[in-house]
């Protein structure tokens, strides 16, 4: 692979981003989550820390769950991505959306979407987790407001529902 | 249908899981972006800044420093004048950038406005600042020495130095059968709220409009008009979605001065969200050192406390900096009947970020310090905790502290009882007991709280009934995760006797709503809830007025359930709610509208909580594994939400007590990422038990609510340093508790 792009220009990047494909020119040095944000209107994606530690900006990108504040949008080329405005299906909420709504599992709101997008990805791997694997799959999200407990109600709930 | 006491699904939530919040960085507005060029020293002179080169980057628009901003403000920062005495301080008003030196690493002395924030990256790599580097003032000792000074105008570093005094402090340590030396320190927090400060600010044709995270819009709105020199009519400050906040948003920064600075002299939107490092800097809390002694007689009865508090205000007064050094003092004494204390409380100024107040701005601190008193004195004395509480805990309620607070309502020594029965205190002890036999490093603790609650002076509600009946509530509080909002609804809702869907509740526009104080010190549902309950009764009454009307009789002879309006004398006559409210509407009436001011003082909720730790023997890292707690607050409006302020608390007293400390290096560098300051994740989370009062003591406030919102912080870390005593079985007077402290605590036992 040669050099991507040279001083000042700007690349292409495109991905798949909640089903739709998006094609954009953009320096090589944007961040996927200013590419979310910026570049395509999708604000649900926040920003915490800037340094992979807080897990707001958690999406989905081929299947993994990645937090989109330390990658690069020309490393989601071709990526196939999910955020949190993909998540409920026409207007119907996802289970997980749901059962933080009825667990009281947020308060300001602010780690939500990336709370919500590290618990699908755990479901996916792991239908079924105890206690200790909700609290080990989601200690890369931080919250501030709720002290967890109702986080790990909502995330056993939603197992529940999405089981069933 | 009743609302309050039920735990009602928030109202608001679904945006929040659907990714369609508005926080101030999401609102789509063609504006510059800002990033600040920082200083690297502590303390150090300004002798040029060269932005020639910055200017030249590509997507610069301009860069400004003190030169270009400051001649546009008449004023600076400068203390909470709704609580806080501006004589008590001595501070110098902070400007958008400091003019002759700098006083913190971080301080902002050049901004750079560039048409994306990647550009703005780059130009403040391309301004030069030469420094003259001056010798530091970093802790609170070297301050009081007063040898180098941080301002010179203030000639001192000390920025409030007022002593209390109250009763016979002198007879009762002559009285004493034992002096009891205690301490009490609280390291340096931060409060990282998830959601980083920011602001957008637009100016045209001479209007100013401020999208800013905060929660106090209003007070900030009087602020920028006494500052810009504008009329409050001219500025409007919205407060989109806040993603939390904990008191560190009532605060106004040099860099959003600067950011509304240099939109009025471009005449262009301005925007600036604060990174991760930049919202470490921009609100650092607690900080401060009790040292004192405390008269006792042998029964356990504590006569008299007397000693030295020393705060730190970093680097400027900030708006609530001072509510720590005012109220501590006051609160020292804490539930207990002790008459005679004397407090010197000093706040110094140090080369470091600015502090704030953190939920509980205070009473964390007091509680602190009046618990470490009293467990220490229980172990001085060979008492258990709650023997030592109980004999001391005031029993005449409402009960005058010796400084003039006043603590409302309660059963302060029943609740005690209570508490430990229903937390299973006893039995927990017993259990840790069983286990440190078996080799395991467990403790369990305990501690007792009073606060203060509510903070008048006043709130504003305003409701308004549409020609549909749908009922629109407008608060000046201003809830960003409490979940208040929904509480408010519910208040409403039962008054009104109607489905609380009808009811929306919106806040924090000042062009919405007129007037506000806004949200903090668990006031929101207590004062906020009684300024609309008490407009939503006046409501009730128009539409009374208009049911009468439209029977031709008097309002007197309206009766009002569950929606229906019918007539005393002749039952066949029934209108429904909607149907009023469309007739209210009907006759080029303006319809019905009412607003409410609640004035109070605070309101007192306490209570007792109880945390389990554990620790590891060979990393001396403390867990806590349940936190339990039982709290008077009053009438609990909404059970679920009440829990969650608990839990949220208790996370952030965890975090306190054990993992939290702002760590400031020799050179004065504050570490400004998550890998510095611990923040709790999911994995140090304890299981919470929350119980509230079977039988509450109200408050005086038409909603007999007490409020919530700081409990568990306030009195968390006493419980929490309790335990850890419990577990190694030896004294510990500061937050955090390292794990080296422990190891080092344990390897003295052996």
């Amino acid at each position: 692979m040669g050099v991507l792009a040279n001083k000042g220009e700007k690349v292409k990047v495109r991905v798949r981003v909640n089903g739709v494909w998006y094609e954009r020119y953009v320096s090589p040095r944007m961040l996927l989550v200013d590419f979310l944000r910026d570049e395509l209107g999708l604000t649900g994606t926040k920003v915490g820390c800037d340094t992979t530690t807080c897990g707001a900006c958690t999406v989905i990108m081929n299947g993994r769950s990645v937090k989109s504040c330390t990658v690069l949008a020309v490393q989601a080329n071709g990526a196939d991505i999910l955020t949190i405005e993909g998540l409920a299906q026409d207007s119907k909420l996802h289970p997980i959306q749901q059962a933080f709504m009825d667990n009281f599992a947020l308060q300001c709101g602010y780690c939500t979407p990336g709370m919500i997008m590290q618990t699908y990805f755990l479901l996916k791997e792991n239908p079924n987790p105890t206690e200790e694997e909700i609290r080990d799959g989601l200690h890369g999200n931080i919250c501030r407001c709720t002290g967890y407990q109702n986080i790990i109600n909502a995330v056993k709930d939603a197992a529940g529902r999405m089981r069933s | 249908m009743t609302y309050i006491g039920q735990s009602v699904k928030r109202l608001y939530d679904e945006k929040f899981v659907t990714g369609k919040s508005t926080y101030v960085d999401d609102i789509s507005i063609p504006a510059l972006y800002t990033a600040f060029v920082r200083s690297p020293y502590a303390h150090a002179r300004i002798k040029k800044i060269d932005v020639t080169d910055a200017l030249k980057v590509p997507g610069v628009v301009a860069v400004f420093t003190a030169k270009d901003i400051n001649p546009m403000l008449r004023g600076g920062v400068r203390p909470w004048t709704t609580y806080l005495n501006l004589q008590s301080f001595r501070y110098v008003e902070r400007k958008a950038f400091p003019e002759d030196k700098v006083r913190y690493v971080g301080e902002p002395v050049a901004m750079v406005l560039a048409v994306d924030k990647y550009s703005a990256r780059d130009g403040v790599d391309k301004v030069t600042v030469d420094y003259e580097p001056l010798q530091p003032v970093l802790t609170m000792d070297e301050a009081l020495k007063n040898q180098v000074i941080i301002h010179e105008e203030l000639k001192t570093n000390i920025a409030y130095d007022i002593p209390l005094k109250a009763g016979d402090v002198d007879k009762a340590f002559k009285e004493a059968d034992k002096v009891i030396p205690v301490e009490a320190i609280n390291e340096r927090l931060i409060p990282n709220p998830m959601e980083p400060r920011g602001i957008v600010a637009r100016y045209e044709g001479g209007n100013l409009t401020v999208w800013y995270s905060t929660q106090v819009p209003h007070y900030m709105r009087s602020e920028f008009a006494r500052i810009f020199g504008l009329h409050e009519s001219k500025i409007r400050v919205i407060m989109p979605d806040v993603g939390g906040a904990f008191g560190s948003k009532v605060n106004l920064l040099a860099e959003e001065l600067a950011v509304i600075g240099a939109s009025i002299r471009l005449g262009r939107p301005v925007r600036w969200t604060a990174t991760r490092s930049e919202e470490m800097l921009a609100s650092n809390a607690r900080h401060n050192e009790f040292r004192g002694e405390v008269a006792v007689k042998n029964d356990g009865k504590i006569l008299g406390i007397r000693g030295k508090l020393v705060l730190d205000f970093g680097a400027y007064v900030t708006i609530t900096g001072g509510v720590q050094s005012a109220i501590i003092p006051m609160m020292i004494t804490g539930p207990y009947d002790i008459r005679n204390a004397e407090v010197e409380s000093i706040a110094v100024y140090t080369n470091t970020p600015p502090i704030t107040m953190y939920r509980g701005a205070s009473r964390p601190e007091a509680t602190f310090i009046i618990e470490r008193i009293v467990s220490t004195v229980a172990d001085e004395l060979g008492l258990d905790d709650v023997t030592i509480r109980e004999r001391n805990l005031a029993t005449q309620l409402p009960y005058t502290n010796p400084f003039g607070i006043r603590y409302d309502s309660g059963d302060y020594v029943g609740l005690l009882k209570k508490a430990v029965e229903k937390l299973g205190y006893y039995d927990l002890k017993k259990w840790a007991e069983e286990e440190r036999k078996k080799g395991h490093i467990v403790g369990v603790g305990m501690a007792y709280y009073v606060e203060i609650a509510s903070f008048g002076p006043w709130e504003y509600a305003e409701i308004r009934v549409d020609e549909n009946g749908d009922v629109l509530v407008l608060t000046g509080t201003t809830p960003h995760g409490q979940g208040s909002d929904t509480g408010l609804a519910q208040i409403v809702a039962d008054a009104l006797q109607i489905d609380i869907s009808k009811v929306r509740v919106v806040w924090g526009d000042t062009d919405q709503v007129p007037m506000s104080m806004g949200t903090y010190g668990s006031r929101s549902i207590t004062i906020g809830g009684s300024a609309a309950l008490i407009a939503a009764n006046k409501v009730l009454e128009d539409m009374k007025k208009v049911a009468a009307q439209i029977w031709n009789a008097d309002v007197q002879e309206v009766q009002y359930s569950n929606g229906v309006f019918t007539h005393r004398a002749d039952p066949n006559k029934k209108l429904t709610w909607d149907e009023v409210a469309r007739a209210a509407y009907s006759k080029h009436e303006p319809g019905i509208k009412e607003s409410a001011i609640y004035e109070s003082d605070v309101t007192s909720p306490y209570g007792v909580h109880v945390a389990v730790v554990e620790i590891d023997e060979n990393s001396g890292i403390a867990r806590v594994l349940e936190y339990r707690a039982y709290d008077d607050i009053g009438q609990v409006i909404n059970p679920a939400l009440a829990e969650g302020q608990i839990h949220g608390g208790a996370m952030q007293a965890v975090g306190q007590a054990l993992y939290e400390q702002a760590v400031i290096t020799e050179s004065g560098a504050l570490g400004v990422t998550y890998a510095d300051y611990f923040i709790p994740t999911m994995v140090e989370a304890p299981k919470y038990v929350s119980v509230f009062a079977d039988t509450p003591h109200f408050s005086p406030y038409p909603t007999k609510s007490k409020g919530v919102g700081e409990a568990a912080l306030i009195v968390g870390p006493a419980v929490i340093v309790r335990a850890v005593e419990d577990a190694v079985k030896a004294r510990f007077n500061r937050t955090p508790i390292k794990p080296e402290e422990i190891l080092n605590a344990l390897k003295l036992k052996k």
